[in-house]
C-alpha cells in the first residue's frame, strides 16, 4: 500500500520503545531488590543503588511512554518488575520460589506477550485482524520488523 | 490510618504515570521534576502503608487499583483509547502480579 515506508517507521520506533520500556522493567527490578536490601535506606550501599535506578527507572518509563499508550505502559513496567523481584528475590535475599508463584509469573509473561501482540496491530490491517484473528494478522502487520 | 496513605500511595502512582508521559523522555523539566516527585512520595506512602498492612496483600491492592486508574486517566487526560485486547492483557499482567503477590510472601 502507500503507507507501507510511515507503517514501517512507525513499527521500528514502536519496536525501540518496547525496548526502552523492557529496560525500564529490569531497572524497576533493580530498584525493588534495592530498596529491599537498603532495609528503610539504613543500609549505605543499598540506598544509593535504590536512588540511581529510581532515576534510571522513571527516566526510561517516560522515553518509553512517548510512543507506548500509559496503561499498556504502566502495566508492562510493573509486571516486569514483578516477575524480576519474584526471579532474584532468591538469589539475593533469604525468600523462595513457590509452585504457585511460579504459575502466576508465567500468567503474567503471557499477558506480557499478549500485550506486545496486541500493541503492534497496525491500523492498515485492522481488517484483516477482525477477519483472521489476531495471530496471523499480527505475523502479517510485522513482517517487515525483526522482532 | 493505613488504608489513607494507601489511598495518597495509589493517587500519586497514577499521577507518575500521567507525568512520565507528560515529561516525553524527561525533555520537559517541570514534568520532569512532577515525576520524580510523584514517584518519591507514592514510594514513601507506599512504605508508611506496609508497616501496618500485610505487605503481599498491600502492594497487590496498590499496584491493581493504580493500574485500572492510569488507563482511567490515560483516556480522560492524553485520549488515549483502549480496545478490547489491550485491555484484556492489561487485565492478565495486573491480576497476574495480584495473584502472585496473594501467594505467599516470597
Amino acid at each position: 500500500m502507500t503507507t507501507t515506508t510511515t507503517a514501517t517507521t512507525t513499527t521500528d520506533s514502536k519496536t525501540r520503545s518496547w525496548l526502552v520500556l523492557l529496560l525500564a522493567g529490569v531497572f524497576e527490578v533493580g530498584y525493588a531488590l534495592s530498596v529491599g536490601g537498603s532495609e528503610g535506606f539504613t543500609v549505605l550501599g543499598w540506598s544509593v543503588s535504590a536512588v540511581v535506578f529510581f532515576l534510571l527507572t522513571l527516566y526510561a518509563l517516560s522515553v518509553a511512554l512517548k510512543r507506548i499508550d500509559v496503561g499498556i505502559g504502566y502495566a508492562v513496567w510493573a509486571g516486569i518488575g514483578a516477575v524480576g523481584a519474584a526471579l532474584l528475590g532468591p538469589v539475593f535475599f533469604d525468600e523462595s520460589l513457590t509452585p504457585a508463584r511460579g504459575l502466576w509469573l508465567a500468567v503474567i509473561i503471557g499477558g506480557l506477550v499478549w500485550l506486545k501482540l496486541a500493541d503492534s496491530v497496525k491500523v492498515g490491517s485492522r481488517k484483516a485482524a477482525a477477519g483472521a484473528g489476531a495471530e496471523p494478522a499480527v505475523g502479517a502487520a510485522t513482517t517487515s520488523s525483526p522482532r | 490510618m493505613s488504608w489513607v496513605y494507601l489511598g495518597i500511595a495509589v493517587v500519586f502512582e497514577v499521577a507518575v504515570g500521567l507525568f512520565a508521559s507528560k515529561a516525553k523522555g524527561f525533555t520537559h523539566a517541570g514534568w520532569t521534576v512532577a515525576t520524580l516527585a510523584g514517584g518519591a512520595i507514592a514510594t514513601f506512602f507506599l512504605s508508611l502503608a506496609l508497616l501496618t498492612f500485610d505487605v503481599g496483600a498491600g502492594y497487590a491492592i496498590w499496584t491493581s487499583v493504580a493500574g485500572v486508574g492510569i488507563v482511567i486517566v490515560g483516556a480522560l487526560f492524553l485520549g488515549q483509547r483502549l480496545d478490547w485486547k489491550k485491555s484484556l492483557g492489561i487485565l492478565i499482567v495486573i491480576g497476574g502480579v495480584v495473584g502472585l503477590q496473594l501467594s505467599g510472601a516470597a
